[in-house]
């Protein structure tokens, strides 16, 4: 029986690990203060001057968060980033950290703040 | 049906041989295909293949691979830095499946053979093998949209990042 309670464990951990959009939102929020998806929108469409490839989110991921984009450089097809169109969105909190993480620093030379991720993230889920 | 003794039953049996010959020759893998072995699990595809194709380890030797690791933080001009465990995990798998690898397939060893012992090309564009493989790819195929750039490989050969590069796969997208 001992030996079965890592098991038990695993069971209630696995689906526990997959998230839904508005969840991750809602963890997001709890960092920073309620989110705003027109603040979310702007940072979305804004041009940075720091970016050394990509001067904007919609380089890459197109005016269309619905549509397939393009990676600027390796030309690498990108799946939408709305979760209405690609369902697993907005649904790893490590795969949306890990991109925030990356791409801020690519485009905006900076982490995110938190504020800045919760308004991303509503924006993203507001797309129908 | 005429003078030679040949039947339908005769016509029959060969259209059956050629047809099932045919099947056969169509659905078996090539020994001369070009398929390299892929790191198992997904973690290779996920934090290499976010931003471009995961290139078959066996494209590059060791040595590339190592120097490639090394300077993450400065990847073409990007960061893009991993966590110690992804590091060490792709690292590990890249020096084992490369193209000097202790496994290599024939094709690796050519690719392999093609560099000087004492260059470790980091663009596998740049490499011998691949402007040899793609000497026939006009300049303005590579200019497509949905194509771009010769590193983009998934474009056209679209189970790249299963490590499938075989001429029977390429679908070139106008």
């Amino acid at each position: 029986m001992k030996r079965l309670i890592p098991l038990f464990a695993l069971c209630i951990a696995l689906p526990a690990a997959a998230q839904t959009p508005q969840l991750i939102l809602d963890s997001l929020v709890a960092k920073a203060g309620p989110a705003s998806v027109a603040r979310g929108e702007q940072l979305y469409r804004a041009k940075s001057k720091a970016g050394k490839t990509a001067d904007s989110c919609v380089a890459c991921h197109t005016d269309n968060p619905k549509a397939v984009g393009q990676h600027v450089k390796t030309f690498k097809g990108i799946d939408p980033l709305a979760p209405v169109a690609q369902k697993d969105r907005f649904t790893d909190p490590a795969k949306v950290e890990k991109w925030f993480k990356r791409n801020c620093q690519e485009v905006l030379d900076r982490p995110c703040t938190p504020q800045e991720k919760a308004d991303f993230t509503a924006y993203m889920i507001s797309v129908k | 049906m005429n003078g030679y003794g040949i039947t339908w039953k005769h016509l029959a049996s060969l259209v059956l041989a050629v047809g099932a010959a045919a099947l056969v020759i169509e659905r078996a893998p090539a020994g001369d295909e070009a398929v390299f072995p892929m790191p198992a699990g997904k973690t290779y595809v996920n934090e290499c293949g976010g931003c471009h194709t995961a290139f078959a380890p066996g494209l590059l030797p060791a040595r590339s691979w190592r120097k490639m690791m090394a300077e993450l933080a400065n990847h073409f001009g990007e960061d893009a830095s991993l966590d110690e465990p992804q590091h060490l995990a792709i690292l590990k798998d890249l020096e084992t499946l490369a193209a000097d690898g202790a496994q290599a397939n024939m094709r690796m060893r050519r690719i392999s053979a093609a560099i000087p012992a004492n260059a470790a090309p980091q663009r596998i564009i740049e490499t011998a093998y691949f402007k040899f493989m793609h000497d026939e790819v006009p300049r303005h195929i590579w200019q497509r949209k949905k194509i771009g750039t010769p590193g983009n490989c998934v474009a056209c050969h679209i189970r790249a990042n299963e490590g499938r590069y075989g001429e029977r796969e390429v679908r070139i997208p106008q």
